[in-house]
């Protein structure tokens, strides 16, 4: 019993992360540890082995019982934590690297794009599991020689979609401080027109005395009114140069023409009957009992009208006519 | 009309006078909602709401209302079979998880308003317009619900108890204890629904009757005799805060991301004087539901929140 889990502890200590397996140096002792693996087999070694080991030349990798030569040149930092993941990712840029079609190069054409991606699939499975691994990488490098122009126009294509991603996002960048500036100005210039407007009522109500002091203040709303500002003018404008930007543009057509739905839009989806079977003349029509009620304080206040009353009465009066029951009920 | 026909699996709620359950209907296998009403001993007969209930979804057939699709008496209790709608508005709103859109906002109304245009021309006041009471349907359709609190239009002698709608949602009429309101109080209703939507958070969240009265008017304006005739004649028009009513400019900064036209619309539905609210006609001919972007189809909206 004993003897197990001091066995198991010491697993345990042998797969510490924290320490290098071959000069079992300690993150507690050297805080600034770093790890880097070689693709080539990726056996975890702390930065200082590799330069004590590969620095003088390609070498065989210290871990027992492999025996792959190792250059320095090829050692990186492991970027997750699973050996597995971080070796399947390096397969998959490089194979990547080559394959990189997209769904344009074949004209749109689903399936042919479907069975291309599943070959390409296939090569990073059969690299990853080691696979014929040698009839593979042949296959990838033939794939290279027939295809270089078309790789190069590829990573071209990419490159320029990159970059016209973060010109847009640059763009709006720009669009969005210049809106905020004006906004602040505005804002500004509103307040100090308050002011202003506040003063000079009060400099003419003293100066006019006895006039009509609602004409006074009306008159000095309306030039505050007439002042509106060139900066309101001007965030107006930036609105139309956003709402038509080119970059949104040609980014949303794809969803455009995706939600154009069969049914035009109607506010009633069709379902209202404009056709009314009455006419309520006003002038005419003397019902002393429900137009009291319209000059009484509390049915005023709560909203009342007579139409509605008139409305429901009528249509309920009408609402049967035309109609069969035998008909309804079958 | 028979019992056998439908099956209860699994209790999803109970209320205050009824128990809903989960079900099938065994005909064609849909899945189906119970609503089984309690009747307790110590009342005489069948409980108010249950009865408007029965009384108005028969009346109404409509995409965006509540179908109310039979009803059967078992051992002794009165069961409503409903069609079965897996969430409402207010979870969706409630959960953070759940993206919507401007565009999914606007579709949401859209629906609302149509299922409220269908229930005011069939004469019937709601009064109980919430979030919780919008349910959604599997396919995303909005369907206006409980009808517990709902009446015909009454005749104008008639008397209507201003004591409805929860409070948050409540209009200012009805705060101030009007006896003879109209459609116009489901409108506003609505547009509260609308506000919150916008802000994901209620808009008018009053703790009390009184203290509802200041954050409406702290929010939209105290009402007075000019903008609303007679407003003072009511007997809860006393001893009032006066607040001014918000500049277009405030509301802007309320509601950030609004446009205009959307703006245009609360503020009419959010009128104080009933008179001069807009109907539900008026709201759905306004410019919010024309202009772009258009409302989303219901099916695209997403209403279940994705655990990752």
């Amino acid at each position: 019993m004993s003897t197990q889990t001091i066995s198991g502890s010491l697993d345990e200590y042998d797969d510490n992360k924290d320490m290098c397996p071959i000069c079992k140096t300690d993150r507690y002792l050297s805080p600034d540890l770093k790890f880097l693996v070689n693709p080539e087999c990726y056996h975890k070694i702390c930065e200082n082995c590799v330069d004590r080991i590969f620095s003088l030349g390609p070498a065989q990798c210290p871990y027992k019982g492999c025996d792959k030569i190792l250059r320095k040149n090829k050692f990186k930092t492991q970027v997750f934590d699973d050996v597995g993941v971080e070796k399947e990712v390096d397969i998959r840029k490089r194979v990547f690297n080559v394959f990189n079609k997209t769904i344009d190069d074949f004209n749109g054409n689903l399936d042919d794009f479907n069975k291309y991606l599943e070959d390409v699939e296939d090569i990073v499975y059969n690299l990853d599991h080691g696979v014929d691994v040698e009839k593979t990488e042949e296959r990838l490098r033939t794939y290279e020689e027939l295809n270089k122009q078309l790789i190069l126009n590829n990573i071209e294509r990419s490159k320029k979609d990159i970059e016209n991603f973060s010109q847009r996002q640059q763009f709006e960048k720009e669009m969005k401080l210049k809106k905020k500036l004006l906004e602040r100005q505005i804002e500004e210039e509103d307040r100090f027109n308050k002011e202003w407007a506040k003063k000079e009522i009060v400099n003419r109500l003293m100066s006019s005395s006895g006039n009509d002091t609602t004409d006074v203040i009306e008159g000095v709303k309306n030039t505050v009114k007439l002042k509106k500002s060139s900066a309101r003018r001007k965030l107006e404008e930036l609105n139309r140069v956003l709402k038509d930007n080119p970059y949104f543009a040609a980014n949303n057509m794809g969803q455009n023409n995706r939600i154009k739905s069969s049914i035009p839009y109607t506010p009633f989806n069709g379902d209202r009957d404009l056709h009314q079977r009455f006419e309520v003349d006003e002038t005419k029509y003397n019902d002393p009992l429900v137009q009291e009620l319209e000059k009484r304080k509390d049915y005023i206040a709560s909203g009342f009208r007579t139409d509605f009353i008139y409305e429901r009465v009528l249509t309920e009066a009408f609402m049967g006519l035309g109609c069969v029951i035998s008909e309804e009920r079958a | 009309m028979s019992e056998s026909n439908y099956t209860k699996e699994k209790k999803v709620g109970e209320g205050t006078y009824a128990v809903v359950y989960l079900g099938k209907q065994l005909s064609s296998g849909d899945s189906i909602a119970v609503k089984e009403i309690k009747t307790s001993e110590f009342k005489d007969g069948l409980d108010m709401s249950a009865i408007r209930e029965v009384k108005y979804l028969q009346e109404l057939n409509h995409p965006n209302v509540i179908n109310l699709i039979d009803i059967f008496m078992a051992y002794d209790n009165l069961n409503l079979v409903l069609e079965f709608l897996p969430t409402d508005l207010e979870v969706v709103i409630k959960d953070k998880n759940i993206l919507f859109t401007p565009a999914d906002i606007k579709s949401w109304m859209l629906m609302t308003l149509r299922g409220v245009y269908h229930v005011h021309r069939n004469f019937i006041l709601h009064r109980d317009l919430k979030p919780n009471n919008l349910l959604i349907s599997p396919d995303g359709l909005i369907k206006v619900a409980d009808f517990g609190l709902a009446r015909a239009v009454p005749g104008p002698r008639e008397m209507l108890t201003s004591n409805v709608v929860t409070r948050w949602y409540r209009a200012p009429e009805l705060l101030f204890g009007a006896k003879h309101y109209t459609y116009a109080v489901d409108v506003w209703s609505i547009g509260v629904i609308f506000a919150e939507l916008m802000l994901r958070i209620p808009y008018l969240p009053g703790q009390d009757d009184m203290n509802q009265m200041e954050v409406t008017f702290r929010a939209l304006g105290t009402p007075t005799d000019k903008q609303w005739p007679e407003v003072s004649s009511f007997p809860g028009y006393n001893k009032l805060q006066i607040y001014p009513s918000p500049s277009r400019d405030e509301l802007r900064k309320r509601f950030i991301a609004a446009t205009e036209s959307a703006l245009t619309l609360m503020e009419n539905m959010l009128m104080m004087n009933p008179q001069t609210r807009w109907n539900t006609i008026q709201c759905l001919e306004s410019e919010y539901f024309k202009e772009l972007p258009a409302p989303s189809d219901p099916a695209d909206i997403n209403i279940f929140s994705q655990k990752v």
